[in-house]
């Protein structure tokens, strides 16, 4: 196994090589984008349990990094995720791994590393046993071998040989991940990865991820922590009611919210006069000032930041900061979600 | 990969999952009761021939028998399922008659292991020693031998197709196997219980037993394990994970 070692704090992230999953935030993605080579593929996939329509008409392809899995409780992560992993059959459209049906094609699971959310690990197993009988079930032809370096990659090789049962929930949380990198494969399936993992597990578990998705692999994790997601993800697949709300970089995403103003922070030598010169620009909502700190509401984002340095140097004024403050990946989450 | 060495692999972990502490000494009362039973008749009266076949047949085929093979064919997979375990298996690129193969002989087999010395002991106990009683006694033995795997299939492939396996099997031994059989003989040719019978009469002394399915219970029994087995690898391929969001 040739699981990458965490990066040290000063190796820069990897490129952003967000899924190739379209920007879709106006409407669910035209399934034109959806690119069939790519490891993980939706088609138009619905999925519903009687009358009620769980994964609504989904599309999406994914390519190598880590993409980010949104949405309120309910909203359809979790049986988007068994369906990539082959644990549902979609009610219509196709779920493609690795060029493969997900559903009863048991030869995917070479493909795939699957952490599901529910704890359920045999209890009377120790996590050496776990992460062994995974290697065993993967036919690896040193099982004790690939065993001892997953344990060693997920930090838990001290406590590998006491029985699952008596770990703590960041602790089981760790053995999963180990049992679902075991195999090395090029897909991983995290469902709310760092539930119970304590804030330096949390760390190291995001460098370990970060690591993998440079080395090539494809990376798709659940999780309810925006903070989480900002701070590991390249592009993010949020999900509210069953449908795809949006998809891609959040930041660009927010640049296509053109139904809701833009805001800046701005610091200059002259905020008062700052405010007026932007009021006469037809890109300007509005400006206000409080508290000394002067807040622009645009249309358009990139609009403003085009015009910005000029109404500047026109009015006498030297810019010392504009920031936006409202393209946080919590903004865009919560306009999208309360939009639908 | 060996798929034999992956198949020993789940046949270790069902075996540890199944022997726990409760359920091991719950189901060792349960194999005890006919050798209790032979011991009282022991200290009664001494062997009692007459009460040798209602015995064995009564309480150790009849009820003890499908009870054991319940709680160890539907715990072996069933109770994976409902908590969720069983997806660390079913996520791995494993044939699923590979997956119900070693559940099947795991859960067949520890009944076995408790049922058969149950019977030879119950069965000396209340029979005695005598050839003609051994010879019922060993026919009762193989019988349960042969039935451990034949309800343990049974059951593991009704927990691969629902998540009531428990329930229904209980439905099927109480009700179909103890009232319909009696009232409606017809229903005895999808009856376990009376293949079992039938081998005893093949088997044992003649007179013992009287079966409708005779010697043929041998090839049912092969047949209901073939074809349940069969039933419960095609169910296991289409098993969709039931906690969904």
């Amino acid at each position: 196994m040739t699981l990458p070692t965490p990066p040290t704090p000063s190796t820069p992230p990897p490129a952003a090589t967000p899924a190739t999953v379209a920007p879709a935030h106006a409407g669910a993605i035209d399934p034109a984008v959806v690119d069939p080579r790519l490891p993980i593929v939706l088609d138009r996939v619905s999925r519903w349990y009687g009358n009620v329509v769980a994964i609504n008409d989904v599309s999406f392809s994914l390519g190598a990094g880590i993409t980010g899995l949104l949405g309120p409780n309910g909203a359809g992560k979790s049986t988007l995720l068994h369906l990539l992993a082959g644990l549902l059959r979609p009610s219509s459209g196709r779920v493609l791994i690795a060029g493969r049906p997900a559903w009863r094609e048991p030869s995917i699971y070479r493909e795939i590393g699957l952490v599901p959310e529910r704890e359920a690990v045999h209890s009377f197993l120790t996590g050496r046993q776990f992460v062994d009988f995974a290697a065993r079930l993967q036919g690896l032809p040193d099982p004790e071998a690939a065993t001892a370096r997953a344990i060693d990659v997920v930090d838990l090789a001290a406590a590998a040989d006491r029985a699952v049962g008596t770990y703590s929930k960041g602790m089981r949380q760790r053995v999963k991940i180990a049992a679902a990198l075991v195999h090395e494969p090029p897909i991983l399936l995290l469902d709310e990865p760092f539930n119970g993992m304590d804030p330096r597990q949390r760390l190291h578990m995001m460098d370990l991820l970060r690591s993998m998705a440079a080395d090539g692999r494809t990376i798709l994790f659940s999780s309810h922590i925006l903070e989480e997601v900002e701070r590991l993800a390249d592009g993010i697949l949020v999900i509210h009611a069953g449908r795809l709300a949006a998809a891609g970089d959040y930041r660009e995403i927010r640049r296509l919210m053109t139904d809701r103003p833009h805001t800046f922070r701005v610091r200059s030598s002259d905020d008062r006069r700052l405010a007026s010169a932007f009021l006469s620009e037809p890109a300007v909502f509005g400006a206000e000032l409080r508290d000394d700190r002067l807040t622009v509401r645009v249309s358009e984002f990139s609009g403003f930041t085009r015009i910005v340095a000029r109404v500047a140097r026109d009015a006498d004024v030297r810019l010392f900061e504009v920031a936006p403050t409202d393209d946080s990946l919590e903004s865009v989450f919560e306009y999208l979600v309360s939009r639908r | 990969m060996n798929l034999l060495d992956v198949m020993l692999t789940i046949g270790s972990v069902t075996a540890r999952s199944l022997l726990g502490r409760r359920r091991t000494i719950l189901m060792l009362l349960l194999a005890g009761a006919p050798v209790l039973l032979g011991l009282l008749v022991q200290l009664g009266s001494g062997p009692r021939p007459r009460a040798l076949v209602p015995t064995l047949d009564g309480v150790l085929i009849t009820s003890v028998l499908p009870l054991v093979a319940l709680v160890f064919g539907t715990a072996s997979l069933g109770s994976e399922l409902d908590d969720g375990t069983a997806v660390h298996m079913l996520t791995k690129p494993v044939p699923r008659w590979a997956i119900v193969l070693p559940k099947l002989a795991v859960a067949g087999g520890l009944t076995a292991l408790m049922l058969f010395p149950s019977t030879i002991l119950a069965g000396v106990l209340i029979g005695g020693t005598a050839p003609d009683e051994m010879a019922v006694t060993f026919a009762f033995a193989l019988a349960v031998l042969i039935g451990s795997f034949v309800y343990s299939a049974i059951f593991v492939a009704l927990s691969a197709a629902t998540s009531r396996g428990l329930v229904i099997g209980l439905g099927y031994s109480l009700l179909w196997e103890g009232l319909l059989s009696g009232a409606l003989p017809g229903t005895q040719i999808v009856s376990v219980r009376e293949y079992l019978r039938g081998i005893v009469s093949v088997i044992a002394p003649p007179e013992t037993l009287e079966s409708v399915v005779g010697g043929t219970g041998f090839v049912l029994a092969a047949v209901a394990i073939v074809v349940v087995t069969i039933v419960a690898a095609l169910r296991l391929a289409r098993y969709e994970i039931r906690a969904a969001e």
